[in-house]
């Protein structure tokens, strides 16, 4: 990997300037909450680099909420900035469903081609953030082109692919300076984060652990649990790997590709009328078993990377790491 | 330049249908592009803007430039299939799944055991294995239907009853006059097979509570847990092994069976429903 140098000031500028050729997504923060933006004359000078972690998970941009793919897929350039590690690797699982070669998504493929993602270190880290646990580290590790390391107002990038060296070559910045590695004060960064995201789980098992605590739960621990869920789907949809969805017909046999869950009703509901997942409490231990028991399984690929945002986002408080610790308490 | 698209429907014209039951029709279907398909997968069917849903072709996976599909009127989708005329045209992904691997059943004696509309994958398979009739030892048909009126495809029966390598055996739950058949539920037909259990294959389609009590019974007389195959119905939508709807443990269902041997999912709870 190749490391470079370059003031904030200069990228941002140059960043800017390809925007007529690419469409630019970046992390920008509003009303408290960081989220992905277009990138414009107004807010470039905002991307946060050092900011939490965006709201939208990243599979958002392969995999959209609704896509028509009775149509020709949409192949429109894209520079996605400051894209987090749990959100990379969750695109291994995705890549492993959509790419699949025996039955290769092209929708989901040409999106993918088109878009260089720019990976940043994670600094500012979330209380429910615990990618640690299932060993992930909180920087680029797979799928980025180039990772973004800032230290005051210079940025190193490191440059992971030959996709991430072209869009280098072509910003064409005349204060680029190459760099024999990565500076140690980013090495040092990187471990206090390591230490402090540890240290903020310390109590919650790794993926193993939790596949043999799951294994063990019996109907009436998810019937406590299912009490708060109100199968609203929230978890999996702001989830960075669930990738369930459900193709709905339009005239012309065309089929959009809608987001599905799961948790919601019906999901596994056959036309003669039985349904696996007819109780809450089933699609809520369906979720936890899909995620640390046979997707690992199937597509050797976490389905948790410990983003931590279906903690954020539950409407009825439910912890999934409190469950997975009730789950793995020895009795 | 982007591959195929997975997600759009070659084109079938529907040419004839024929009422088997008050619930069941069987479409007569002829493909506008080159079609294949393994007898034990199956195909999403698409009704312009209406739906889709998976079912399995009953004719014989040696033919393809036509295919019978039979469907049991059951919800929105197949409601809508019900009401078709001959002349519409109907959108078909696929084939999707494993399908049967015949080769492991030559030479054997191949119990086949059936219920209801799951008598229609089988006729596929049955069809489809008539064409090489030689590789087999014997094929024994055990079907089972409510009332003698509930058989699907009655006039195809006194053919095969006809055939050296069919041993075909039919029970019903409620005889009418006619009836000199059994009498009973339809694993009870497996009590009246005379051959070595324990080196034959059986094969099992049909409402859950059948491929449960059926599953047992070739258990108890002695047919060993990988060589007793099932068809298991689940919720689809894609048929790719993406969408998720189709998920039983490890496995989905659509990619990976639907036909699955006992023993690779016999650990999974709720097989049966
Ligand atoms: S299950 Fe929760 S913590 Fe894990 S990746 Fe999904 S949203 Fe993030
Ligand atoms: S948890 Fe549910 S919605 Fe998410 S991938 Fe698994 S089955 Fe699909
Ligand atoms: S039907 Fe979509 S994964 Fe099986």
């Amino acid at each position: 990997m190749s490391v470079y140098s370059i003031a904030r000031q200069e990228w941002a500028e140059s960043i800017f300037k390809v925007s007529t050729e690419y469409a630019i997504y970046a992390p920008v923060e509003k009303f408290k909450t960081v989220d992905y933006e277009l990138v414009t004359a107004e807010n470039v000078s905002e991307i946060a680099y050092n900011g939490q972690l965006p709201v939208l998970p990243l599979k958002a941009f392969f995999f959209p909420v609704k896509e028509n793919v009775g149509q020709e897929p949409v192949a429109d350039k894209r520079i996605i900035i400051g894209v987090r590690n749990c959100d990379l690797m969750a695109l291994k699982l995705l890549d492993a469903v959509f790419l699949d070669e025996e039955f290769l998504d092209i929708h989901y493929q040409s999106r993918r081609e088109n878009t260089i993602l720019i990976g940043n270190d994670c600094y500012a880290i979330k209380e429910t953030c615990h990618c640690t646990v299932y060993g992930l580290e909180p920087y680029p590790q797979e799928n980025m082109d180039i990772t973004i390391s800032p230290v005051g107002e210079v940025l190193y990038l490191s440059v992971a692919t030959p996709k991430g060296a072209t869009l280098l070559t072509k910003l064409n910045m005349t204060g680029l300076r190459e760099e024999s590695e990565l500076p140690e004060s980013v090495q040092r960064k990187r471990a206090v984060i390591r230490e402090k995201l540890k240290n903020q789980h310390k109590e919650l098992p790794g993926l193993e652990e939790t596949k043999a605590g799951l294994l063990k739960t019996d109907a009436s621990f998810w019937q406590e649990y299912a009490q708060k869920c109100v199968s609203c789907g929230a978890c999996a949809m702001i989830c960075p790997t669930c990738h369930c969805f459900l193709l709905i017909d339009r005239q012309n046999f065309e089929k959009v590709k809608n987001w599905d869950t799961c948790q919601y009703p019906s999901f596994e509901k056959v036309a003669a009328g039985e349904d696996p997942l007819r109780r809450l409490s089933k699609r809520l231990k369906n979720r936890y078993e899909c995620k640390y028991i046979h997707k690992p399984e199937m597509f050797n690929a976490l389905a948790c990377t410990g983003c931590g945002r279906c903690i954020d986002a539950c409407i009825g408080k439910i912890d999934k790491n409190q469950i997975i610790i009730a789950a793995c308490k020895k009795d | 330049m982007p591959g195929k698209n997975i997600y759009k429907p070659i084109l079938f014209k529907l040419d004839e249908i024929e009422t088997e039951s008050p619930l069941i029709k069987t479409f007569f279907l002829h493909p506008e592009a080159d079609f294949h398909f393994k007898t034990g997968q199956f195909v999403e069917v698409t009704i312009d803007g209406i739906g889709e849903a998976p079912y399995t072709p009953s004719s014989s996976a040696t033919v393809s430039d036509r295919m019978e599909i039979t469907i049991m009127k059951a919800g929105y989708v197949t409601s809508k299939m019900h009401e078709l005329h001959p002349g519409a045209t109907l959108g078909i992904r696929g084939p999707f799944g494993r399908g049967y691997p015949l080769e492991k059943f030559y030479g054997k004696d191949v119990i086949i055991l059936g219920g209801g509309v799951g008598i229609a994958p089988l006729r596929c398979l049955i069809l489809t294995m008539l064409a090489e009739s030689e590789k087999y030892r014997k094929i024994h048909v055990c079907l089972g239907a409510k009332s003698p009126g509930d058989f699907i495809y009655k006039s195809w029966y006194p053919q095969l009853r006809a055939m050296e390598k069919i041993n075909l055996l039919r029970a019903v739950d409620k005889a009418d006059q006619e009836w000199d058949e059994t009498v009973g539920v339809v694993t009870v037909l497996l009590d009246k097979l005379d051959l070595d259990f324990s080196e034959s294959v059986a094969i099992v389609c049909g409402p859950p509570v059948m491929m449960k009590f059926g599953t047992y019974k070739l258990l108890e007389k002695g047919v060993r847990e990988e060589n007793i195959y099932l068809s298991m119905e689940k919720n689809m939508s894609c048929g790719l092994g993406k969408c998720g709807h189709c998920a039983l443990g490890d496995y989905y269902v659509c990619k990976d069976g639907p036909v699955f041997t006992y023993d690779q999912i016999k650990d999974y709870p709720d097989i049966w429903i």
